[in-house]
């Protein structure tokens, strides 16, 4: 088992900061994610990892040792490219075993392998195949078989499931977290889909803009977001982030007339609130107007306007017809975050209320 | 019933322009060519007249013809691998990360543009005794002067090197474009499964420009049985034959010799050997190539 250590590093193309100064670790045995909107720079951290980029700046530590000026090769990691980059030429197995060829492990033993990981990933019957006449699953499987018969400690993925459909998506991500148990293996997997990051994840690193805006256990992000992007980012639909006007003794939701929410400046703070955290009362609360309904079957997410501000709500089941218009709604006051509304961090000194009961 | 008539028509009336052309400039002249290598060459005195394949023993009986098959199989032995080769290493070369690499791809694109004479009379001067550049390099060595283009051991030689300079920028161009679409990503896994340049393109780059191969091999054997422009302006076929090669000799059967039978009878044979050679290729490769 092995793990993986970033000090400090940068990868800068020109005036273009891919990676920016990023720090983490992935403790052996462990599925990290790393999650990010288009362009964070999250494939350009793993191909750091990987060594298909040299860092400007920073270090690069596997199982203890500095690899930050080695080649791939030497590095003993394998890699799962999000368009599997499979060889068209080569069959199924000779896929596989194209990096047992490489390093001459003998034919017996890579049989031995072969059949062992085909099975694992489900791919018997299926070896004498060409790519080409494979679905997208199984073309997937072979990418992935192609990185576990390696038997690197270290596995690197670049968004291996977003080729895939929602169903196909979602058995993947099963067995992919299962066969990283089985296996132990140190898994870096890079996704924007902040669901793939929540229901894999040992640990997420949340990437903005080359730099890591949080990092954590998924629980921690989804609880505690440090910054409303973090809080926006991890959650669907996402977090209401608000602003605000002020009132007696603090701040309330702009254009609302209600009472204190937080108890600071409104001009300088957010206040967030996840729509799953909001009911929906029969007295007190705030008074909120509903704007549009979206079924989704087990929910249905409300959009409304409370104040000046929209705010989007999650109620299990259907919305009763019948109360559409004007409803009145509450939260607690542990389920309200407040931000900073300049540089968007998490404002912890500052206390929210409950709307009045 | 009457709809699918009509439809017939236009379909035959939308291929007649091009099948005319293609009967008149080409299965008219070759099936013509095939029939007049079976009559002899119409004399002011004797007319033309059937001799079956007495051109055909003729011309197993002309050692200049076995000199000249020759030639043309050591000029096709000596360009087609080597422009191949130079072709795929400058293709290499050229589609990775360098400075100013659109300047060197025209560079080496060159050659192709340039009309044959020109090339010709380039290469002219580089052979010419005493003043051109190869001797003034071989005299910056020490060595004698020598007449490249006159001596029979080095003339094809020579040929053959010009040949090779302008057909691998041609054949390069294909390889680009061969290099291109294909993705990056599969040099990257392989690079990440521990595989060397040269492994990977022994075992994945080079099978996938198999396609490619095929196509520049044919055209690049095709041009090895068309060369006759160069010789023109460079040595006539000369001297003593050495350099002369099938084109060049039918051309010179046909117009210096007003020979037109032989030279129908030479055509006869060198499409017949195109044929074999097309058509061999394609199944010779057809099993071992893989097209995506
Ligand atoms: N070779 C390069 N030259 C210049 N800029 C680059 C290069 N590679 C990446 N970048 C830039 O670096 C930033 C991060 O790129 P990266 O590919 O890591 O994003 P990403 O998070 O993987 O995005 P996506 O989710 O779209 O794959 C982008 O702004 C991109 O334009
Ligand atoms: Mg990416």
């Amino acid at each position: 088992m092995s793990d993986i250590v970033l000090k400090g590093v940068s990868k800068h193309y020109g005036s273009v900061r891919a990676v920016d100064d990023i720090s983490f670790e992935a403790a052996a045995g462990s599925f990290l994610v790393l999650l990010g909107p288009s362009g964070c720079g999250k494939s350009t951290a793993l191909r750091l990892i990987a060594g298909l980029e040299e860092p400007t700046a920073g270090r690069v530590l596997i199982a203890g040792r500095d690899v930050t000026r080695d080649p791939p090769s030497q590095r003993h990691v394998s890699m799962v490219f999000q368009s599997y980059a499979l060889f068209p030429h080569l069959d199924v197995g000779e896929n596989i075993v194209f990096g047992l060829k490489v390093r001459r492990v003998a034919a017996a033993e890579r049989h031995r392998r072969l059949e062992r990981v085909a099975e694992l990933v489900g791919l018997d019957g299926l070896l004498d195949r060409r790519p080409a006449q494979l679905s997208g699953g199984q073309r997937q499987r072979v990418a992935l078989a192609r990185a576990i018969i390696a038997e690197n400690a270290v596995c690197l993925m670049d968004e291996p499931l977003s080729n895939l459909d929602a169903q196909l998506r979602h058995e993947m991500r099963v067995e992919i977290r299962a066969l990283q148990q089985r296996l132990g293996m140190t898994v870096v997997y890079v996704t924007h889909d902040q669901i793939e990051a929540m229901s894999m994840a040992d640990r997420i690193i949340l990437l903005r803009e080359g730099r890591v805006e949080q990092s954590g256990e998924p629980e921690a992000l989804y609880a505690r977001p440090s910054s409303a992007f973090a809080a926006r980012f991890i959650g669907t639909p996402p977090m209401n982030i608000l602003r605000l006007a002020a009132v007696d003794g603090g701040a309330g939701i702009r254009g609302a007339a209600n009472g204190r929410l937080v108890d600071g400046p409104a001009d300088a703070l957010l206040l967030g609130i996840r729509p799953e955290a909001i009911r929906i009362v029969e007295r007190g609360g705030l008074p909120a107007e509903v704007v549009s309904v979206d079924y989704h079957g087990a929910d249905t997410v409300v959009t409304t306007r409370v104040g000046d501000e929209p705010l989007m709500l999650r109620v299990s089941g259907h919305f009763p017809a019948g109360r559409r218009g004007a409803i009145r709604i509450g939260w607690d006051a542990a389920a309200a975050h407040v931000f900073d509304a300049k540089t968007g961090n998490r404002r912890e000194e500052f206390h929210a209320f409950a709307p009045p009961a | 019933m009457h709809e699918r008539r009509l439809a017939h028509v236009y379909g035959w009336l939308l291929l007649l322009p091009a099948a005319v052309l293609l009967v008149a400039f080409t299965h008219y002249p070759t099936v013509a060519t095939l029939y007049d290598s079976l009559f002899s060459t119409a004399t002011r005195l004797r007319p033309s007249t059937f001799v079956g394949l007495d051109n055909y023993r003729a011309l197993g009986a002309d050692p200049v013809f076995w000199q000249v098959v020759q030639n043309n199989f050591w000029f096709a032995v000596g360009t087609v691998p080597a422009s191949i080769a130079l072709a795929i290493a400058m293709a290499l070369w050229v589609n990775g990360r360098l400075p100013g690499r659109a300047l060197v791809r025209m560079a080496y694109f060159t050659p192709t543009v340039l009309p044959m004479i020109a090339v010709a009379n380039i290469w002219l001067f580089f052979y010419t005794p005493e003043i051109g550049l190869l001797d003034k390099l071989v005299a910056a060595f020490g060595g004698s002067s020598h007449n490249w283009l006159g001596d029979p051991s080095t003339v094809l030689t020579c040929i053959i090197a010009m040949t090779i300079w302008k057909e691998a920028g041609f054949f390069m161009i294909f390889y680009l474009a061969a290099l291109q679409s294909i993705s990056p990503e599969l040099r990257e896994a392989a690079t990440v499964e521990g595989a060397s340049r040269w492994y990977y393109f022994r075992r994945i780059l080079f099978p996938l420009l198999m396609p490619t191969t095929l196509f520049v091999l044919i055209n690049a054997l095709i041009n090895a049985f068309k060369l006759v422009d160069h010789l023109f302006i460079l040595t006539k076929g000369g001297p003593d034959n050495a350099s002369n090669l099938l084109l060049y000799y039918i051309y010179e059967a046909a117009f210096s010799f007003f020979d037109t039978a032989y030279a129908a009878t030479l055509t006869a044979v060198l499409l017949g050997f195109l044929a074999v050679m097309a058509v061999s290729q394609f199944f010779l490769f057809d099993r071992r190539i893989h097209y995506r």
